[in-house]
């Protein structure tokens, strides 16, 4: 006998379209795939060694909640030296990966606002989390010129309409486009004349050529801003799944307590290594923008020569493309995977990532 | 938070915070083998960094994961799934039945929770919105939820029916035969099933445990879900699962992409490795657990201290209302003295303020020093009140 009690709970998840919403890869699944989250990258020696050391030691046991001490301090240091904030220890707690990440930060902080602000075009992520638990989006518009990023006007406007707190993009991860250093004063400046909070998912931050504005770095943030991100991003952790939330002080216990009941702590073997990786990671980086550098800009002319237009974007990983649908079919059917717009909101556009493959792909496309 | 007002978790941190103080402190409170990971799963991991770090995974788990976990429930628990559609894998036993919980309830719905029971239940159903309806156990009966008063519990509002057996604190294991009362309840008025399978290979003496999904009817109402953490001394890998029909567990895997989107390729590979390596590590550590149980009631027995024979997993939760205090008071007590820490029943529930859990999860030489001590401090709050 069919159960009504669980076609009425099928009925329900059915009709949540942002708990439906697409989930992207977090790393390559095949050579040809430029659709995934995270970058291939081969993983060092040393991490190996330091994470496999310490799961031969006997670190095998439940950790504290927020994160092994070493790690949060690192992850402070490291987010204090690229963006000019001022987190301590205490304001990190690690994450099972950016997604925990957006999920604890968008749900617990936004108990305490009747509404957030959402860029209409972001990661679907985002709508993915939003949807476990309905809250009520106020939709930012955003300027496709601008590489999808809302108008600083936009904000305002959204603030000056109530929103007290928003959730930002910067890199966009569809586009890579981010705020200069002086529109992400004038956001900052925004939100604390209204005294509203954001959550700023600035994890392709480190992809951006000689940085880029941070809302953490901003006088503000100490009390208003939480940041989120991949832990250590393009050292080859993509599918160990570690992220991180640097909140204000007065957000970390609700936070950490949703921590608790849902996961308990982060699995100590993604926790060493990317300690070890955070060691690593300011070479590792220079060595790796140089080769992004060269692909994007080589992609770039490729897709001129081809009329393929390009969006523009500052973060090096990634390639945004306008592509018509009869296009993207002629690259499905060349056996490539790409991040398709329409379900960052952003129909007619995909996002490729950079790398030797991309411009096969681009060959593909025209 | 000032010592006098603490109460349940925030009373039981304060107390684990307390214990970090003391350079000998023994913890008989906490839900954490001392045993490390067997070394053959900790090198498979290594194995893994080596060759499949860069893997991508999907939400739902690597399938050869998902593989070796549909035949280790069709081995232990008789449960039959396909590993394409009916296994999701999750960040540990918690996330699992975080998920769980948020599949089956929206706002308003009443969940029946035999008490006591483990406390996350109540923090997750409460994220869900959902409102919990307890069905109180009883050491004198060994803590057995009674099928009679879940029908009792029943109004128009319950969804689901959540059964741990074995039950954490209680360490009670629902019998083949009121199991299946409990599903024919289920059925007759079309309510899902919550199982908690996590002690499942620790059951003692006689006791027999079975899985609900296991049933006919069961499968197509139970969300089941397990984790490697306890049995496989695994609980800094974040590894559980749960099993349930593919049109539910469709559901999950959403739910997991949107929480945490996957989970680490390396605690993946381990998982493999213990699901289809050797298991005599497995069965050493269970052998040891049998062992501890026994010392830790005969110490209870010689303290006069009343409990519910621990018919499995891990835990014994001991009924200490002779002193006439509050558990909170007996554990910091304890504590204090003797630098000994058993978890108050209050952390558990607000009406279990006559309890303490204890855990067998210690060497054996510090489970005998900390019953002794326990004794010691025991006999002075007796002389004493
Ligand atoms: C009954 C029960 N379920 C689930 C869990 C979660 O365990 P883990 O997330 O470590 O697998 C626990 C942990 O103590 C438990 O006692």
């Amino acid at each position: 006998m069919a159960s009504k009690t669980k076609a009425e709970i099928l009925a329900g998840h059915e009709a949540n379209t942002a708990l439906n919403a697409r989930s992207l890869a977090p790393a390559p699944r095949h050579a040809k795939d430029l659709g995934a989250d995270g970058m291939f990258s081969p993983l060092d020696e040393r991490i190996i060694a330091a994470a496999s050391e310490a799961l031969e030691a006997g670190q095998t046991h439940y950790v504290d909640v927020p994160g092994i001490a070493p790690l949060r301090s690192e992850i402070a240091d490291s987010l204090n030296r690229e963006t000019g904030a001022r987190y301590e220890p205490g304001n990190i707690i690690i994450t099972a990966g950016l997604q925990e990440s957006r999920f604890l930060s968008i749900q617990k902080i936004g108990e305490d606002f009747e509404n957030i602000g959402v860029p209409a075009v972001i990661h679907p992520g985002v709508w993915k989390a939003l949807g476990v638990r309905a809250r009520e989006v106020v939709s930012l518009p955003v300027d496709a010129e601008r590489g999808y990023l809302p108008a600083v006007q936009a904000i305002a406007d959204a603030v000056a309409g109530g929103c007290r707190l928003l959730y930002l993009e910067s890199p966009s991860r569809l586009t890579g486009a981010a705020y200069t250093s002086e529109e992400v004063a004038a956001i900052a400046q925004g939100l604390s004349n209204a005294g509203a909070a954001a959550i700023w998912d600035g994890g392709c931050g480190p992809w951006v050529e000689g940085g880029c504005g941070s809302l953490a770095a901003t006088e503000e943030s100490p009390e208003h801003i939480t940041t989120i991100g991949e832990a250590v991003p393009g050292m080859g952790l993509a599918s160990w799944f570690i992220g991180y939330i640097a909140a204000p002080e007065d957000q970390i216990p609700a936070m950490q307590s949703q921590k608790q009941i849902m996961a308990i702590c982060t699995s100590t073997a993604a926790q060493f290594a990317a300690l070890e990786a955070t060691k690593l990671f300011e070479e590792a980086r220079g060595l790796r923008l140089g080769q992004l550098a060269q692909f994007k800009s080589d992609l770039t002319k490729t897709a001129a020569s081809q009329n393929i237009a390009v969006i523009a974007g500052d973060a090096l990983n990634i390639i945004a493309l306008r592509a018509s649908e009869a296009a993207s079919a002629r690259l499905r059917e060349a056996g490539y995977e790409f991040a398709d717009g329409a379900s960052f909101g952003a129909p007619g556009v995909i996002r490729l990532n950079v790398n030797a493959v991309a411009s096969a792909a681009l060959q593909a496309l025209s | 938070m000032s010592k006098k007002k603490a109460q349940g978790t925030n009373l039981l941190y304060q107390l684990i915070g307390e214990a970090r103080g003391y350079d000998d402190v023994i913890i008989m409170g906490r839900g954490d083998p001392d045993f490390d990971t067997p070394a053959h799963i900790v090198a498979a991991a290594k194995n893994a960094m080596i060759n499949h770090h860069a893997d991508s995974t999907p939400p739902e788990g690597l399938l050869a994961l998902r593989e070796a976990i549909a035949a280790r429930v069709k081995r232990v628990n008789n449960i039959d799934v396909d590993p394409v559609t009916e296994v999701v894998v999750t960040n540990g036993g918690q996330e699992a039945l975080f998920l769980m919980a948020l599949a089956v309830l929206a706002p308003g719905d009443e969940l029946i929770v035999p008490e006591p029971n483990y406390n996350t239940y109540a923090d997750s159903l409460a994220f869900a919105g959902g409102v919990k309806v307890e069905v109180q156990t009883y050491a004198e009966d060994d803590f057995r939820a009674d099928p009679a008063d879940v029908r009792a519990a029943i109004s128009d509002k319950t969804r689901a029916l959540l059964l741990v057996s074995p039950n954490n604190p209680a360490a009670s294991v629902i019998s083949p035969a009121d199991m299946r009362e409990m599903l024919d309840i289920a059925i007759a008025n079309d309510l899902m099933i919550l199982a908690d399978d996590i002690y499942d290979l620790f059951v003692y003496d006689e006791f027999e445990h079975v899985s609900p999904a296991s049933m006919p009817g069961g499968k197509e109402r139970a969300l089941t879900l397990n984790a490697l953490s306890k049995a496989y001394s695994m609980t800094g890998w974040r590894l559980g699962w749960i099993v349930g029909p593919a049109d539910l567990m469709a559901r999950v895997r959403e739910l997991k992409a949107a929480i945490s989107g996957g989970t680490s390729v390396i605690s993946q590979h381990a998982g493999i490795a213990a699901l289809t390596g050797p298991q005599d590590a497995v069965e050493m550590m269970a052998e040891a657990y049998r062992w501890r149980r026994r010392l830790v009631l005969d110490a209870l027995d010689a303290m006069g201290i009343k409990y519910g024979l621990p018919q499995g997993g891990q835990f014994v939760f001991a009924d200490i209302g002779f002193t006439g205090m509050d558990s909170g008071e007996v554990a910091q007590r304890i504590l204090s003295e003797q630098h000994v820490l058993a978890y108050p029943g209050s952390a558990f529930s607000k009406d279990r303020k006559d309890y303490l859990r204890m855990t067998f999860l210690q060497p054996e030489d510090q489970l005998i020093e900390g019953l002794e001590r326990m004794k010691v401090a025991m006999a002075n709050i007796v002389a004493e009140g």
